[in-house]
């Protein structure tokens, strides 16, 4: 086991099948993440109240204690851990019920491990809300008042829809968005279409954002999802 | 216990008809005696014995008793002894008792007693409980009869009757071991037990095809999925067999998680249309204002119809507000516009219009594609259904049977028809409210 390094975030995760947990630590482990895992959902509960996680991933069902049971408890404690909600159940109506036990995040099995990695990085790094008036990256400019977007000297035509992308992505930058995040946030549409909509409204916003010579902000990761990062 | 009460009320029955056959002779009694007593004083006083002899022979069932006695209570003449004690003199007929025959029976007789001028008192009587007798032992007789026989009716129909409910149990617990195909039986008969056997057997038919159709859509999903994992697993084979370098494995690799990807939607898309089919959304049901839905969906498909070539106007005037779910009414009309954009081929028109019809708000969109045949347009709406031409693309076929599902839960109304000039145009009417 890697020495514990107290810049590692730290994780909790509860589940009880022993190859999902596994999978899971090995890839949480390779993005940098120091992994606890409890097999149930009692040993769970204590680890999660006497240890000091940044945040959780608790599976809904599990042996002995419901994970929503978990999350409302610790809740009803004061501990505001941020907790990713993974379940087979995939109905909205579960979905709804695992937000309101305390849940941050919500993902239904089977999950592809980027959206994983994605949701946690998202959960410890809480974007930056603020009465800003303002967001910058790098040369881009977004006034929220204004509603204008500026990069360095030139303005930058948006419609409102891409101007929600961009502030969306702006307020979480440098980090991996993935289309399912982005459609369930920007357009709160919760059922993924079949036509590639995210990759076509992107890449009209890029078009805006991005036109060369300038070095490209917004970034495609094949396969996994979108970022926007200061060039350079 | 019908068959007691059935005897009880024949009882009752024969009971009111003795009284009312005794009432009534007895007041024809009173009539006749009264309008009998009144010829008596008509007649001069020597006359009176014959007169009353005569009454008392004429006819004998007329009046049975006569008599003529002095004012202390002496006979003169007839067929009583004495004067009835009871008997009211000068009063209206009415019913006493007179004391008759050699062996002073007493016997109750309508009388009528007259104290004649000279002193004399007349008395008439006539017997009406002898034909009331003669009723009531001929009641008496069929009730017996009557009793056994109600009795016995209602024995036989009660044994009919749990025979019958034998019958059908049996049948029941057969049907509920599983073998859908039997039916209660009928005997062609028109009584309640058939009627009900005829509706419970429609509803058993109901419900066996509906069994059927649910059985041929898991052979069609278990196709579907079969075919998506069929070249998942066949990829990795391949893949494990030839790839020559890491890459080529991870592309193989890649297109296997598609079509694992693939599968599992099919499944998530079945999962939805059974929850929503199960109604367990009408929790999240509100007030939904139509207009800025339909500006949103078409603003999120705009850019996708741009890059196809297709034009994609959205034309919603005024204002709606309908009953429902927002989420799913989103998905159910983005779903037709996800179509139209599939469908429709470069250069063509895609229109998201909101009319107002007899009080309704009617969601339509039309398309120029290639449009849809009269007899797909029943089945499309059946889960899986994918007309021929579109089984070629991506997609699951899932598309319409979730609006279809998405629109009776809202018990909105879903019409798909070939539009005016060419292509499709489907509508969901909704009821409004303000």
């Amino acid at each position: 086991m890697a020495p514990r390094n107290e810049s590692m975030p730290r994780l909790l995760l509860i589940e009880d099948d022993r190859e999902t947990a596994d999978e899971i630590r090995a890839e949480l482990i390779e993005h940098g993440f120091d992994v606890d895992w409890a097999a149930n959902g009692i040993e769970g509960l204590d680890m999660a109240r006497s240890g000091r996680a940044d945040a959780m991933i608790v599976d809904r069902l599990l042996p002995g204690i419901d994970g929503l049971t978990i999350i409302e408890a610790l809740r009803f404690e004061g501990k505001g851990t941020p907790v990713l909600v993974l379940s087979a159940l995939g109905a909205v109506d579960d979905r709804v019920r695992g937000l309101r036990a305390g849940g941050d995040d919500y993902l239904t099995k089977p999950f592809a491990m980027v959206e994983l990695v994605a949701r946690i990085q998202a959960l410890l790094r809480r974007p930056a809300e603020g009465p800003d008036a303002v967001l910058q990256v790098g040369p881009l400019k977004l006034d929220l008042i204004a509603r204008t977007a500026k990069r360095g000297e030139r303005s930058i035509d948006l419609l409102p829809r891409e101007f929600r992308l961009l502030e969306y992505m702006m307020r979480r930058k440098d980090q991996m968005l993935t289309r399912a995040m982005l459609l369930e946030e920007v357009w709160n549409y919760k059922f993924v279409p079949e036509t590639n909509l995210v990759d076509v409204h992107m890449g009209r916003l890029r078009r805006k954002v991005d036109q060369p010579p300038e070095p490209p902000m917004i970034h495609n990761v094949r396969g996994m999802g979108f970022v926007i990062r200061a060039p350079g | 216990m019908v068959a007691g009460m059935f005897a009880i009320f024949i009882v009752l029955l024969f009971a009111v008809v003795y009284w009312r056959t005794e009432r009534y002779l007895a007041t024809r009694a009173d009539g006749v005696i009264t309008m009998q007593a009144q010829t008596l004083e008509s007649v001069p006083p020597q006359q009176w014995s014959s007169v009353l002899s005569q009454f008392l022979q004429q006819n004998p069932l007329a009046v049975e008793y006569a008599g003529l006695f002095t004012s202390d209570g002496k006979r003169i003449s007839g067929n009583l002894e004495q004067v009835p004690a009871d008997l009211q003199i000068d009063g209206p007929a009415q019913r006493s008792q007179f004391t008759v025959g050699p062996g002073s029976a007493q016997e109750v007789v309508q009388g009528i007693a007259r104290r004649l001028p000279n002193g004399n008192v007349a008395v008439i009587g006539r017997k009406t409980i002898d034909i009331a007798e003669i009723v009531a032992e001929t009641l008496a007789l069929g009730i017996i009869p009557a009793l056994c026989l109600s009795i016995a009716a209602g024995a036989i129909l009660s044994i009919r009757a749990q025979r019958r409910v034998g019958e059908v149990n049996e049948r029941v617990q057969r049907i509920i071991a599983g073998d859908l195909r039997q039916r209660l039986p009928t005997r062609g008969g028109d009584d309640p037990f058939d009627k009900l056997a005829s509706i419970v057997n429609m509803m058993l038919t109901n419900i066996e095809s509906l069994i059927e159709e649910i059985a041929g859509v898991g052979d069609d999903i278990a196709h579907d999925l079969r075919t998506p994992l069929t070249r998942v697993r066949a990829r990795l084979e391949r893949g494990r067999e030839h790839a020559a370098t890491l890459e080529e494995l991870g592309s193989a690799v890649d297109h296997a998680i598609a079509g694992l990807d693939q599968s599992l939607a099919i499944v998530t898309a079945l999962l939805r249309i059974a929850e929503i089919e199960h109604a367990r959304r009408l929790e999240g049901f509100g007030q939904i204002p139509l207009i800025p839905l339909l500006h949103e969906i078409g603003d999120l498909y705009e850019p996708i119809a741009e890059d196809k070539g297709v034009a994609l106007r959205v034309d919603a005037p005024g204002e709606a507000i309908v009953h429902g779910d927002r989420d799913l009414l989103f998905e159910a009309v983005a779903n037709l516009v996800d179509n139209a954009v599939k469908f429709t081929p470069e250069g063509g028109r895609i229109e998201l219009v909101l009319l107002h019809r007899k009080g309704e708000a009617v969601i339509r969109v039309n398309d120029t594609g290639p449009g849809i045949s009269e007899s797909e347009i029943k089945a499309v709406t059946k889960r899986f259904y994918r007309s021929d031409k579109s089984r070629g693309s991506k997609g699951l076929g899932l598309g319409l049977s979730l609006v279809a599902a998405i629109v009776k839960l809202h018990n909105f109304h879903l019409t798909i028809t070939p539009g005016t000039v060419s292509g499709c145009s489907a509508e969901i009417i909704c009821p409004q409210i303000h």
